[in-house]
């Protein structure tokens, strides 16, 4: 008892020593976002933070920017066949590796997720000679497949994940009164797996929207992916139209997430 | 094997993806490394050793290396201090705080690298935040140059890779049963000694993988020191990225990424043999 009484003030010290920390950590974490965000709405001609007066100047000035406006799009576009490509095939992947058990099931989804494993930088020196000797060097489909494969494995984790959670014997009822192969996919198993589904898009949509290492070595003539086109603006340029250009991806994913957490749950995602 | 299966055939477009662009373009990049210099062309068609014994009889090159060695080396270590306490105050929230808590962590892990490395370009400015806060504390008398340093290229590194360690020590952490924390410190154990003899173990198989994956892409990483690094100190990514698209020594750049990952190789070889060593005698 006596040794509870002297060792309670020393916990409570050590408590609110460690609470302080966390604190600390999470604005670690969240402090290069805030700052971001806030620098976009500067009134000033430089980037500061804490913004002295708020103004949406540098927004107007980001879409008058024709480079950084092309490059948003070109992002838009290669991100939006990268999240239907990686879905489908992913999808396609996910039913065929229900099939196999064991250990063998591990090398599968070991070899699915490879594009992760490996660092981007050695993927992308890799396919720069590689589409060269195909003739796809420099071309949107060469740096579109790029990002087909780096994004592949995000959207096979979730959708693989959640088709674990339907259960087998479903798909064996439905098999059993009758239904054709196609038919049991659309009418059981799409409808269950949807909310996986969509979030291997989300991540996959995200994922090629920030791609940087690879969209540099395979990036088409001409063309610029945003990363890229921020890199190049915040190395002569120190402005806040970069905020505001930062700020839009940093909503993007803010959306991405909110949208897993209600699709199927942070925690369940993560 | 039941490969008599229909199913499998599904799995044929994934892993032709796989395998046409990355598994032969990573092999072509291996006989890439042993072509000769080319004259016109970035390479040309003889086959050499002469990268190797270049890079390797080099000092610069193997001073180059062992930065970027031990700058990732550093980066993972601070990466698990800084994780470890998050994951363990994510392993006890429940509900709504639980949410708010892994979108914290799942919002900079969805935030582009390039832009969180500049949001560390406008901390670091030298009238920047970084700068207010230390003079306002006292520690500094006049702003420090922080931006294009090895220390801000760590921190950012940091940053970015935080995500990545989290997560796989929250999900250790979670499956630790909590009667067995229960159980030990029914039996007399203090709080340290339950740290150390139970959790710290059990935790061990998210440390490990988030270690290993950490270190590996922070050898590789390449955007935040060609930004926030400037052009006084090179890692291995800037120098191969130079080679292939300023020089156009296709070979020569090859030649460095593997020496790169036969390296990094090397590296998480060591480790998991001092580890395995290390997990045996704390189980004895």
């Amino acid at each position: 008892m006596s040794e509870m009484t002297n060792a309670f003030p020393y916990r409570k010290t050590v408590n609110i020593g460690f609470g302080m920390l966390i604190v600390l950590l999470y604005v670690f974490l969240m402090a290069p976002l805030v700052m971001i965000i806030g620098a976009s709405f500067t009134k000033g001609l430089m980037i500061e933070f804490p913004p002295q007066g708020i103004s949406f100047r540098w927004y107007a000035e980001f879409f008058n920017r024709q480079d950084l406006v092309d490059g948003l799009f070109m992002s838009l576009r290669i991100g939006a066949v990268t999240a239907v490509v990686t879905m489908t095939v992913a999808m396609m992947a996910a039913i065929a590796g229900r099939v196999l058990s064991g250990k063998l099931s591990g090398w599968f989804q070991l070899g699915m997720t490879l594009p992760l494993l490996v660092p981007e930088l050695l993927t992308a020196v890799g396919l720069l000679f590689f589409l060269y000797k195909i003739q796809l060097a420099k071309t949107v489909l060469g740096l579109q497949m790029g990002h087909i494969l780096m994004s592949f494995p995000y959207a096979y984790v979730s959708i693989a994940a959640a088709m674990r959670q339907v259960p087998q014997s479903l798909e064996e009822a439905s098999q059993s009164l009758g239904a054709t192969g196609l038919q049991t996919f659309r009418l059981v198993i799409l409808p269950l797996v949807m909310p996986g589904l969509a979030m291997g898009g989300i991540f996959a949509f995200i994922n090629s929207f920030d791609l940087y290492t690879i969209s540099l070595l395979l990036k088409p003539l001409g063309g610029n992916t945003l990363p890229l086109a921020l890199f190049d603006f915040l190395t002569y340029e120190f402005k806040p139209t970069a905020a505001a250009a930062a700020t839009l991806s940093i909503l993007l994913s803010i959306a991405g997430v909110a949208l897993v957490q209600r699709l199927v749950g942070l925690q369940r995602a993560f | 094997m039941s490969l008599k299966n229909p199913k499998l055939l599904l799995a044929i477009p994934a892993i032709a993806l796989i395998f046409i662009f990355m598994i032969l373009p990573i092999t072509n990049m291996v006989e890439m490394s042993f072509r000769t210099p080319g004259i016109s062309a970035p390479f040309g068609d003889a086959y050499t050793t002469m990268h190797y014994d270049r890079i390797l009889s080099d000092g610069y090159y193997w001073g180059v290396l062992l930065r970027s060695l031990l700058t990732a080396g550093a980066v993972t270590l601070l990466c698990l201090l800084v994780s470890y306490p998050i994951a363990w105050h994510m392993s006890k929230a429940k509900g709504m705080k639980a949410v708010l808590l892994y979108a914290c962590i799942a919002s900079p892990l969805m935030t582009g690298v390039l832009v969180r490395n500049f949001g560390w370009m406008i901390a670091a400015a030298l009238n920047g935040p970084l700068n207010e806060t230390l003079l306002a504390l006292g520690i500094i008398e006049r702003p420090l140059r922080l931006l294009f340093t090895q220390g801000l290229v760590i921190l950012a590194l940091v940053h970015v890779f935080v995500p990545f360690m989290v997560l796989p020590i929250n999900n250790a952490l979670r499956n630790i049963s909590p009667t067995l924390i229960e159980a030990s410190s029914s039996m007399g154990a203090n709080r340290r000694e339950v740290f150390r003899d139970i959790i710290l173990p059990l935790s061990f198989p998210g440390i490990y993988p988030g270690m290993i994956l950490v270190y590996v892409l922070a050898v590789a990483a390449y955007v935040t020191p060609a930004l926030l690094g400037g052009q006084m100190v090179s890692y291995m990514p800037t120098l191969i990225i130079g080679e292939l698209t300023g020089t156009f020594q296709w070979p020569f750049g090859s030649a460095l990424a593997i020496v790169l990952s036969v390296s990094t190789i090397l590296v998480v070889g060591l480790f998991t043999a001092l580890t395995s060593r290390l997990m045996e005698r704390s189980k004895a």
